[in-house]
């Protein structure tokens, strides 16, 4: 609970509140009033709320905190009015069933409350004019430049102050907060990016800890986007970032991309990747994408209309290899290979941002720390490649608006019955369904023969399969397969 | 976005710490054709002598945080929000 208070707070009724036979531990935190600021001596201070907004906004931090560290349970007072020297200013006390937990969340609420209550201090000086707290009067000429945080980047001259003053508005979407995601998010925000969308739908998971760097035990079952933001926001106050806990898919995909400046993909399956890939080259967005597998990873800089694009290369063979490489939830994997190529998708992310892409946009990378070597591959464009050769007028999906490469919603043009099918993932029991027939998502060649009987209509779970499965098997000329966008 | 000229509108604006005392009031009926808050708070900065830099302000309409190129409409209550200082 969260409460505002024109009084002193009782700290021992607040305390008595933590009583829960369930909770090993409780933490209580004290913020007060101190005699000192800056060198001067304090003599009180005032605080004023803009209090429906701050109690609405209190509540919401101690429900995303109860959230964000599941077991918690939180209780905060926030003072207003005049305080004296030694007088708690916010009393915030939290109950858990282990320690981590309790230390991790008390934590989170004074960082999330000193972030966005709408609170003010104005603090009283002996001998000089009062001041409110954290407000200037006039704003520096370019903050993002003149702080020192970003001072041995700004020095580099391939970045300058031109640079940091692009990356300082620049907006990059992280889809997947994974082993990837976390170091290439780290590393974006470390660098003062202006605004991070993150997108991920899972949560932490003990097996993610060792190389998803973002999160601690604390926050297993946490949503991973909110854990994320919470890091992210601590590392580098100056960086927006917007935590979206829900999963890419064809009907999100064209809103989540547009406006940004660049996306890193750090999912883990080809389904979602040829999405993303898709959706960004209809955008005109700048791709950084990698994949790991054990000690190996490959990075790709994809930009509308130079290089090759994804269906170039997987083109006629992409099903069967997105069946074999369609997850590696459960895979062995060297948890340095998703850093190191996580960390060289930031880096990539902010040369595009600051005009330093160079001739990654026509090249693979391929990395193998097992033996330590790095080798890049040219990616021209392949001739012929039904993606980028198809016109407006010939789209690679039914339903694409503007794009040879996406389509929003993948409805079939009238006077089209397509046969529905649906696509059953390995171990997946479904009811049958009398207006689909079920094809394993894998059997590629029962797919290719049903589409040259007639149209056919891929259906999945989350419509983000289904939509990579069309698009391939229209890459390969099978004209007549259309994809459903949303849940069977 | 619309294109056609801004109609004017009543809005309701609440002033709190530096912006109170920079406006000289805390509370204000304002008749504007300012269609965002963006818009609105450089009126203020001409018209009521506000200094608190552009960049550092937050908004909320209706007591909700939104953004500075939410539009306005008539009737709405826009506080502008300087940098918090709570804890």
């Amino acid at each position: 609970m969260f409460a505002l208070s024109d009084q002193p707070i009782d700290a021992a009724a607040w305390r008595a509140k933590l009583a829960s036979p369930d909770a090993g531990a409780s933490v209580v935190f004290e913020g007060r009033v101190r005699n000192h600021h800056g060198g001067r001596a304090v003599l009180r201070l005032e605080y004023e709320a803009f209090g429906e907004l701050a109690v609405r906004e209190g509540e919401d931090i101690v429900t995303e905190t109860e959230k964000l560290y599941p077991g918690s349970r939180v209780h905060c007072v926030h003072r207003t009015g005049r305080l004296e020297v030694g007088e708690i200013a916010v009393w915030i006390g939290v109950e858990a069933p282990h320690r981590q937990t309790a230390y991790a969340a008390s934590r989170h609420v004074i960082e999330e409350l000193k972030r966005s209550l709408p609170v003010w201090k104005k603090e009283h000086f002996e001998g000089a004019d009062p001041e409110w707290v954290n407000c200037p009067a006039e704003q520096a000429d370019s903050p993002a430049v003149a702080d020192e945080f970003h001072a041995r980047q700004v020095a580099l001259p391939e970045i300058g102050v031109a640079g940091q003053e692009k990356l300082a508005i620049s907006r990059v979407l992280v889809v997947g907060i994974g082993g990837l995601g976390c170091p290439a998010a780290l590393y974006l925000t470390g660098a003062g990016i202006g605004h991070l969308t993150l997108v991920d739908d899972g949560h932490v998971e003990r097996s993610n800890l060792a190389r998803q760097i973002l999160f601690t035990e604390a926050e297993t079952g946490a949503p991973k986007v909110l854990a994320a933001a919470a890091r992210l926001r601590r590392r580098n106050p100056a960086v927006q970032i917007t935590p979206l806990d829900v999963a890419f898919g064809a009907g999100n995909a064209r809103t989540l991309v547009a406006g940004q400046d660049v996306v890193i993909d750090g999912t883990d399956n080809f389904a979602a990747r040829f999405l993303i890939h898709d959706a960004c080259m209809a955008l005109g967005v700048p791709l950084v994408q990698a994949a790991v597998h054990r000690f190996e990873g490959t990075l790709d800089v994809f930009r509308r209309g130079e290089g090759g694009c994804l269906h170039c290369h997987w083109s006629g063979h992409g099903a069967v290899d997105l069946e074999a490489t369609a997850s590696c939830e459960a895979g062995a994997v060297f948890a340095p290979a998703v850093g190191v190529l996580g960390v060289m998708q930031a880096a990539e992310a902010i040369k595009q941002i600051v005009g330093r892409g160079g001739e990654a946009a026509h090249q693979t990378r391929l990395i193998d720390l097992l033996d330590g070597t790095s080798q890049i591959i040219e990616r021209p464009a392949r001739p012929g490649c039904p993606a980028c050769s198809r016109t407006e007028a010939a789209p690679l999906m039914i339903g694409a608006d503007d794009s040879p490469y996406f389509a929003g919603s993948a409805i079939a043009p009238a006077g089209v019955s397509p046969l529905a099918i649906r696509l059953i993932q390995e171990g997946e029991l479904l009811a049958p369904a009398n207006d689909m027939i079920d094809v394993p998502a894998h059997d590629l060649a029962r797919l290719r023969e049903l589409a040259a009987a007639g149209p056919i209509m891929l259906r999945c779970r989350n419509g983000v399969r289904s939509s990579a499965l069309a698009r391939l098997l229209r890459a390969e000329g099978l004209d007549n397969v259309y994809a459903w966008e949303s849940v069977v | 976005m619309s294109t056609s000229p801004p109609s004017a509108h009543r809005l309701h604006l609440q002033f709190f710490a530096r912006l109170r005392e920079e406006a000289g009031c805390s509370a204000l009926e304002l008749e504007t054709c300012a269609p965002t808050p963006a818009a609105l708070y450089e009126e203020l900065q001409r018209t009521r002598g506000l200094r608190v830099p552009r960049g550092v302000i937050r908004v909320a309409v209706n007591a909700r945080y939104a953004t500075m190129e939410t539009p306005l409409r008539g009737g709405d209550t826009v506080v502008f929000i300087p940098p918090v200082a709570g804890g």
